[in-house]
């Protein structure tokens, strides 16, 4: 485990972190950017120790033996998840200091195993503080149901009453204690302040974090980890439903009050789900810490099977993919227990015996079903209160008026809460096998949503145009628009007419951004990308241009008389020619005098100006984006194969490239790339910020 | 679409559907939630044609559950100009002696349905400075509240009228851009859906407030229509334009979509939660499906998938899903109105 001088960074913070605190651990669950999930990345011990094996002389420094003791851990975890089952053999192989199993405490076990889980954003208490970008608080870790902590079992057995999980750019920090501490906003700080002082002056744990995705760090580790916007949907959760739009300070001062509210929570889940659940699976870890003549047992247990026990679990609290579980995670306080044992215990038996068996709870399976019923009067309005008690003050009073109106509505009233399909529907039964979900793309058919659209985008003009105000450009453009359509609609089917309407307005418009894209990649100093600004550029751009007509040709006339008078009117109307000529063609260098030209203060245009070689050019990417245009501009120090990374990494982006026009000059390079922009599976497409981004990892930042 | 495909044919005959041809193109729909005075098993059901001219009508039909037959009330039929937005009855109230219907457009009008005509009761009108009204896009009416319709305006705007008053309650500025549809949850609590893509909740006692609770994926992609689950009132559902998903959200889970639903093979048009269930949801799209479907617990891995389907062959533009007729799905797509047995 010779860890890279970054990762030591890391384990420092963490070390830090956790002494400062004095509680059991530190752990950093990093993105592992290929899977999209959280895994473990490093993480500090600092709890009781029983046995101490070293090599060393007996003077190790308290901090030098503790963070010997993570890496002997991290070790022991690595022997016993290689597959090594003969103690001799791992003897052999293995220092004689390492670690084995029974030389572990209970928390130390805990700290070992974490090893073998990951996360994916929104699941557990790591992904969740990793998806909603706030920490999660948990106390009383020990006694909640696996279902709220995923290691709720293995809390139990090491005594670890309270982790807390704050999420850092790229990762999340968990910390766990085996005291009960309630929630303290300082503590976070603390944390944070931590971290922050470790991410400044070293480049963060990030360049460690690049180690783990192979191909494509510039798109794994950049554009992705700040945005909030991947579609993780976060199941919710009673601890804590973090809103991105409440107001942060009101929700913390109301954090205190909730966390009661989640120990009532876990107390009752305990009593009713996790009571059933613990006996049958804490023959694995638990156990096995508490007695160590049981270890043999779990070493015979193959640790990819332990792996996958872990893995799993997590399947069946949801997978990030789905972001379905919502409709039963937050209804673990129903009196559904029984069901939910059974199916736990169901799947006991060939959790461990199939390997890759998915464990979709069934759909149909009666159990649950009902769990989307109106909650019941008694649990309901708790629940909401508690539910929203972090929320912006006024949403949640809102939302418990909602919903205490609706468990009073509900229980007026007898609900079977069934559509129960009668022998005569006119529905026949979803065929199962048939219809894949589309891809985006096919629906901006012309005649998508024709109907709805006239109703909600025409017909509200067709007023406004009647109503005289005709001087609006709204109704103009809207009488226009219903005057094509009622032309076109003229004896042909709704269809046709729609097509027609819409797909040329389409065409007009892509035109039109097309060749924004253009005058963009035309004018040299875009301010901003939209619209507007690139007008008003141009327009200065313009007028910056004449103005040098001008000059040049003004000093053509002082040069004139000197030389030959006759020519004069000829030569005038030849040079302004060819300016503009120039101008045009050899706009990528021009481009670059201009930008030097502006900044340098004395400005103007002079011929010394132009002769500046490009090497000496700054750095500079540009990328605009327009719709589904996309210019890219590059200028940078040259590098083997840059022009085809830099066509690469924007692939990954689903940005595809349609032209490109680059140039190589004393070692620099210059390029320019056409493209569009595709959307991802999500309907999402790339963002300025995030090609910029990309880009700039890629590309060398220095001359060589 | 004049002539419905052959497949179509059993349909129309047998006793768990029936449609009926008008002579125009049809959009808004609404099912009344009174029965008829002489029959129980009898209801209203009012249907706003979708011409491309200022000469539109709504025209009333009379459905008869046991029969299952639909026949339009010629005295019932009323000019509209311009087609109406959206159509509604009142909410059941017994104190009233007529039924009142409404429809939206340029103005919100009020309307009483009597035995043997349909006369104008009122024309609501929100501007104070200029006697014409920012057109409306949709409205609701609070059942809670039956004095209560909320309207959505191209203006950006929510209005709440008084219908007893004839007066404006309140009026919000809801939204950066048109406001599309709106739904009530409570007394004094409704949802609006814009083209600036966002869900917004309102609560009447704190106007100064708004809740973001889903913002379109891609910016600015409009929301088109919401539909508030009366059953759980923490679900609610939404469409964007040009999409095939139909996204759940719940109120208490801002910005997080619980589930979307991606069946369809084309744009979504309309949602409607089922009457008597909390779990159920009717959507139907240019595909020429109308889908039920069950939310799930916890989904499979390939998505929810509909519970049931009906294919009506075309473009569904209208759906309704009245808790006064719980059994029956009322679909609009053409120039057809049909009603289909759950």
């Amino acid at each position: 485990m010779a860890a890279p001088p970054s990762s030591r960074e890391l384990q420092h913070m963490l070390q830090r972190a956790v002494q400062t605190v004095e509680w059991t651990y530190s752990l950093f669950w990093q993105l592992c950017p290929q899977q999209r999930i959280l895994v473990w990345g490093d993480g500090y011990y600092n709890g009781a120790i029983k046995t101490r094996k070293t090599v060393q002389p007996m003077e190790v420094s308290a901090e030098e033996a503790s963070l010997q003791r993570s890496q002997q851990l991290r070790e022991l975890y690595d022997a016993l998840s290689s597959g090594d089952t003969n103690q001799q053999q791992q003897q052999a192989r293995r220092p004689s200091a390492s670690l084995s199993p029974e030389d572990l405490t209970e928390s130390e076990w805990f700290y070992l195993m974490c090893v073998s889980f990951s996360f994916a954003p929104g699941v557990g208490l790591p992904g969740r503080a990793y998806a909603k970008r706030q920490h999660v608080w948990l106390t009383g870790a020990n006694e909640v149901d696996s279902k709220l902590f995923t290691r709720a079992i293995l809390a139990k057995s090491a005594r670890i009453q309270t982790v807390v999980c704050i999420p850092l750019l790229d990762g999340v920090v968990e910390l766990g204690t085996v005291e009960r501490v309630q929630e303290d906003l300082g503590f976070v700080q603390h944390i944070k302040s931590i971290c922050a002082e470790h991410q400044q002056p070293h480049q963060t744990p990030k360049p460690a974090l690049s180690e783990h995705s192979t191909s494509s760090p510039a798109t794994a580790s950049g554009p992705r980890f700040h945005s909030s916007t991947v579609p993780v949907p976060a199941p919710y959760t009673t601890i804590h439903t973090s809103q991105d739009n409440s107001d942060q300070i009101e929700e913390e001062e109301e954090e205190e009050e909730e966390d009661d509210e989640v120990d009532a929570d876990a107390d009752a889940v305990a009593d009713s789900d996790s009571d059933g659940e613990t006996v049958p699976q804490s023959s694995a870890p638990s156990s096995g810490v508490q007695n160590p003549n049981s270890m043999p047992q779990i070493k015979t247990t193959e640790p990819s099977q332990l792996v996958q026990l872990d893995m799993s679990e997590d399947i069946r609290l949801g997978s990030p993919e789905d972001g379905s579980n919502n409709w039963d995670s937050d209804y673990h306080l129903l009196p559904h227990g029984p069901n939910k044992n059974q199916e736990v215990q169901q799947n006991r038996p060939d959790l461990c015996s199939s390997q890759s068996t998915p464990r979709w709870p069934r759909i149909q399976d009666p159990g649950i079903n009902h769990s989307l019923e109106p909650a019941p009067t008694t649990s309901g309005v708790p629940l909401s209160e508690n539910e929203f008690a972090q929320e912006d003050s006024h949403f949640s009073q809102t939302v418990s008026t909602i919903l205490h109106h609706q468990s009073s509505r509900c229980s007026s009233s007898s609900m079977t809460g069934n559509v129960t399909q009668s022998i005569h529907s006119a529905f026949s039964k979803w065929p199962a096998t048939t219809c894949d979900s589309l891809a985006h793309g096919n629906l901006r058919g012309s005649s998508s949503q024709w109907t709805l659209k006239y109703i909600l985008f025409t017909v509200p003009f067709l007023h406004a145009s009647k109503s005289g105000d005709e001087t609006s450009p709204k109704s103009r453009d809207a009488a226009a628009i219903s005057d094509s359509a009622s032309r076109l609609r003229k004896g042909t089917p709704q269809e046709e007419l729609s097509a027609n309407h819409v797909l040329a307005e389409r065409r007009r418009r892509e035109k039109l951004n097309e060749r924004f894209i253009i005058l963009r990649s035309l004018v040299p100093f875009v301010t901003k990308m939209d619209k507007a600004s690139i007008l008003g550029d141009t327009i200065e751009y313009v007028k910056q241009l004449r103005k040098k007509i001008q000059e040049l040709e003004a000093r053509f006339r002082q040069m004139e008389p000197d030389g030959h008078p006759k020519k004069n009117a000829k030569e005038q109307r030849s040079s302004s020619n060819n300016t503009a000529a120039r101008v045009q063609v050899g706009q990528g260098l021009d481009r670059r005098k201009m930008r030097i030209v502006e900044d340098s203060p004395t400005g103007g245009g002079k011929p010394k100006a132009a002769v500046v070689s490009p090497a000496e050019g700054v750095l500079q990417v540009e990328v605009s984006i327009i719709e589904s245009d996309a210019l890219v501009e590059l200028q940078c120090p040259h590098r083997e194969g840059l022009l085809l990374d830099v066509m690469q990494m924007l692939r990954e982006l689903r940005v595809e490239i349609t032209a490109v026009q680059s140039s190589l000059c004393n070692g620099f390079f210059v390029a320019e790339l056409r493209a569009k922009v595709k959307e991802y599976a999500n309907g999402r497409r790339a963002t300025i910020m995030e090609v910029k981004r990309a880009i700039n990892q890629i590309i060398p930042q220095y001359l060589r | 679409m004049d002539n419905p495909s052959s497949a179509q044919e059993p349909h129309l005959r047998s006793e768990n559907s029936v449609s009926h041809d008008c002579p125009y193109p049809i959009y808004a729909m609404a099912v009344s939630s009174a029965a008829s005075h002489h029959n129980r098993r009898r209801r209203n059901i009012a249907v706003g044609s979708f011409v491309e001219d200022p000469g539109n009508r709504v025209d009333i039909f009379s459905f008869d559950e046991e029969t299952t037959s639909l026949k339009p009330i010629p005295t019932l039929s009323f000019e509209h100009p311009y087609p109406p937005t959206k159509l509604m009855f009142q909410p059941p109230n017994p104190r009233s002696a007529a039924e009142l219907l409404a429809s939206s457009g340029d103005y919100l009008r009020i309307w009483e349905v009597r035995d043997s005509s349909i006369e104008p009761l009122s024309t609501l009108n929100n501007s104070k400075t200029s006697e014409f009204c920012a057109p409306l896009t949709s409205f609701d009416w609070n059942d809670l509240e039956p004095r209560r319709i909320g309207t959505s305006s191209i203006d950006t705007t929510c209005t709440i009228w008084d219908i007893e008053k004839g007066a404006v309650e309140t009026q919000l500025i809801a939204h950066d851009k048109e406001v599309y549809d709106i739904a009530w949850g409570e007394a004094g609590v409704f949802a609006s859906v814009s083209a600036d893509g966002s869900v917004r909740i309102f609560d009447l006692r704190d106007k100064e407030h708004s809740t973001i609770i889903y913002e379109s994926p891609q910016p600015d992609t409009p929301l088109l229509r919401l539909a508030w689950n009366k059953q759980d009132l923490r679900y609610m559902a939404t469409i964007l334009m040009d999409s095939n998903k139909v996204v759940i959200l719940d109120i208490r889970s801002p910005t997080m979509p619980v589930a979307e639903l991606e069946k369809h093979q084309a744009s979504v048009n309309a949602i409607a939660w089922a009457p008597q269930s909390s779990r159920h949801i009717c959507s139907a799209g240019d595909d020429g499906q109308a889908l039920i479907w069950e939310l799930p617990t916890v989904a499979g891995p390939n998505g929810i998938d509909p519970m049931s389907m009906y294919l009506a062959g075309t473009e569904v533009n209208q759906l309704q899903w009245s808790a006064a007729l719980p059994d029956w799905i009322a679909i609009a797509f053409s120039n057809k109105l049909q009603m289909l047995r759950v």
